[in-house]
């Protein structure tokens, strides 16, 4: 090695990073905003608050009812009351942070039931997990007895051991996002670098021809890509052993109540989002690098406010009135609904979280087109 | 006959900087015009706002008749770019075919003449990143010509390109001038001028002279362009 070649393609090296101002922010900035931000999020989690739903039916063991509203109050949960099971089942149905509390005639040695909305199976951990201490001890202060069974029950699907159930929603809308933000950035940018688009302007092609060009031809690929990953995700194939080969299964057999082709319907929208997000952050980059050096600025927050890892009720309150505005927010609370909810087109939260997408989808794509004018005047 | 190309007191400015600060001139139809100039003269502003690529601060720019900026009369202009501007992941066929489906032309035959024209008839199927760097120049003019523009604007056409091809390319240049397409070639190599009909000398945004290169040499009183140029540009005269 020649330390004076050596010396000089270091000192190119630094020369060149330096004067690329972006990158030299990002380098600093980024891991400085994304560390900082993880830890607020980690540090400053919060107790969801919980909220329980007592069935004061007559059958109920009354004085036991009433100790438990006192001992759950003073555990710092708040107490609903409900007529009957199937209105207690009803308030768990529509607010998915309850808890419904069903308690047998006779709490020695019965089975208590707690039914919970089941859509946010990690947001729900926390739950259930206080309002079974106190339970617990409740129960056995006012029957003297021997501690009750306790079961669990869900609204939406049935409870799942299943560690990836909470998560396969989330990282199948999350992936497809970010490969489908890559490939139509990073083609956006060859246009407008390679004079393409610079000539395509000086023809009678129209900017939004343009953008819903783009957002058709990146769609078919996004489609395939979603169609194969849900296959993958959802499917299971047995393949029986062969001779020597033992017999194994391909596909990763995630359970999913609902119907796969809304799923396919939700994230075929975000993607579209994705193509017309990728075609505007292109106007702010000038190389390729660039365009990925976005990724920690407008995917790692998505990610980290979305849900995908950590429940939206358990985040820093400081940091939720962010979420409303993360579109992946939408598509994974969608999808969360259809994998565990079953949830039809009917459904009103469904159908809300579908218009967000689509408006999103749609606004982006206007914007998009307007940079393309900005790049060219 | 009606001027192609008509500008009236024509002004961009970005910011503070005037990039073409006043021109007034007409063009006529069927002649190659050269617009000569050093860099940051304003030669690629003057074009981006004839092909309507850019919006004029204050004046007019008329091609065909037409006000531009406007959309439906870009069908009847074409422009080549300084770069090539061509998809490198594309055939030279399909790059041909895609810019002509932009101007709204479905005609199979159309892309195989523009090709030929250019001489890349055998290289149809051949990938545009594969191409040499004379052939993605003409591959970049055939797709400024496929749709049979009756203005053709060419910036810089000649940069990086061989001798033997610039002469090719001037060939094919005076072939369309003699049918009737008006061409406007912006350059900053003065020994390409003398094949230009006329010429315009710019400089800080405007014109400083015009006429065809016999007459700025005589005006002048040098044997050169580049004399004459700088004659005309008050920075005094090089001995020729």
């Amino acid at each position: 090695m020649n330390p004076r070649r050596l010396r000089a393609i270091v000192r190119r090296v630094v020369a060149e990073i330096r004067r690329d101002r972006p990158s030299l922010a990002l380098l600093f900035i980024a891991p400085v905003v994304v560390t900082g931000l993880l830890t607020f999020i980690l540090r400053e989690a919060e107790t969801p608050a919980v909220t329980a739903v007592l069935v004061t039916s007559p059958d109920a063991p009354a004085p036991i009812a009433a100790a438990l509203h006192i001992s759950l109050t003073s555990g710092g949960i708040t107490v609903v009351d409900a007529p009957d099971e199937v209105s207690a089942r009803a308030d768990v149905r529509v607010n998915s942070g309850w808890v419904a509390i069903l308690l047998p005639p006779n709490l020695a040695g019965g089975t208590i039931t707690i039914v919970t909305n089941g859509l946010n199976p990690q947001a729900e951990g926390a739950q259930i997990g206080a309002v079974q201490k106190v339970l617990v001890s409740a129960a056995v202060a006012a029957a003297g007895a021997r501690a009750p069974t306790i079961t669990h029950e869900t609204v939406y699907g049935a409870p799942s051991t299943d560690p990836m159930v909470p998560f396969a929603p989330a990282i199948v809308a999350f992936f497809l996002y970010f490969f489908v933000y890559l490939l139509t950035g990073i083609s956006f940018l060859r246009e407008r670098t390679g004079g393409t688009l610079e000539r395509l302007m000086a023809t009678p092609v129209t900017r939004s021809e343009v953008v819903t060009g783009y957002a058709i031809g990146f769609g078919l690929f996004a489609t395939v890509q979603v169609a194969v990953v849900l296959t993958w995700a959802l499917g299971t194939l047995h393949v029986p052993a062969l001779g020597p080969l033992p017999a194994f299964a391909i596909g990763l057999g995630i359970p999913v109540v609902g119907s796969p082709v809304i799923a396919f319907l939700v994230v075929v929208l975000l993607g579209l989002g994705a193509v017309s997000l990728g075609i505007f952050l292109s106007t702010f980059a000038r190389t390729e690098l660039q365009v990925i050096q976005f990724i920690p600025v407008v995917l790692v927050p998505q990610f980290l406010l979305s849900g995908v890892l950590f429940p939206v009720d358990t985040l820093p309150s400081m940091l939720r009135p962010l979420v409303a505005v993360m579109p992946l927010g939408y598509a994974v609370d969608a999808l969360r609904q259809v994998f565990i909810g079953g949830a039809d087109l009917a459904a009103g939260a469904l159908q809300a979280d579908i218009y967000v997408l689509a408006l999103v989808a749609v606004l982006f794509a206007w914007i998009a087109s307007l940079t393309i004018r900005r790049e060219v005047v | 006959m009606d001027a192609a190309i008509r500008a009236v007191a024509l002004v961009k400015r970005f910011g503070e900087v005037a990039a073409v600060n006043g021109m007034t001139f007409d063009l006529a139809p069927g002649r190659i015009y050269g617009l000569l100039g050093p860099n940051g003269s304003g030669k690629t502003t003057l074009i981006r706002l004839l092909t309507g690529m850019t919006k004029a601060t204050s004046g007019t720019a008329e091609v065909l008749g037409v006000a531009m900026p406007s959309r439906p009369n870009l069908a009847r202009i074409g422009y080549m770019t300084q770069g090539d501007g061509i998809y490198p992941a594309l055939t030279a066929g399909e790059n041909a075919t895609f810019f002509a489906a932009a101007y709204g032309i479905e005609d199979k035959a159309r892309v195989r003449e523009a090709l030929a024209l250019v001489d890349l008839a055998d290289r149809d199927k051949t990938i545009a990143a594969t191409l040499s760097g004379g052939q993605r120049r003409r591959l970049s003019l055939a797709c400024a010509l496929v749709h049979k523009p009756q203005v053709l604007f060419l910036d810089e056409p000649t940069v990086g390109v061989d001798p033997l091809l610039r002469v090719q390319f001037w060939g094919h240049f005076r072939a369309l001038a003699d049918a009737g397409t008006t061409i406007v070639v912006s350059s900053h190599v003065m020994d390409e001028a003398d094949r230009c009909d006329e010429l315009l000398f710019m400089r800080a945004g405007k014109v400083i002279a015009r006429g065809t290169s016999a007459q700025l040499r005589d005006e002048a009183g040098t044997k050169d362009l580049e004399a004459a140029f700088l004659h005309f540009a008050g920075e005094g005269t090089v001995a020729a």
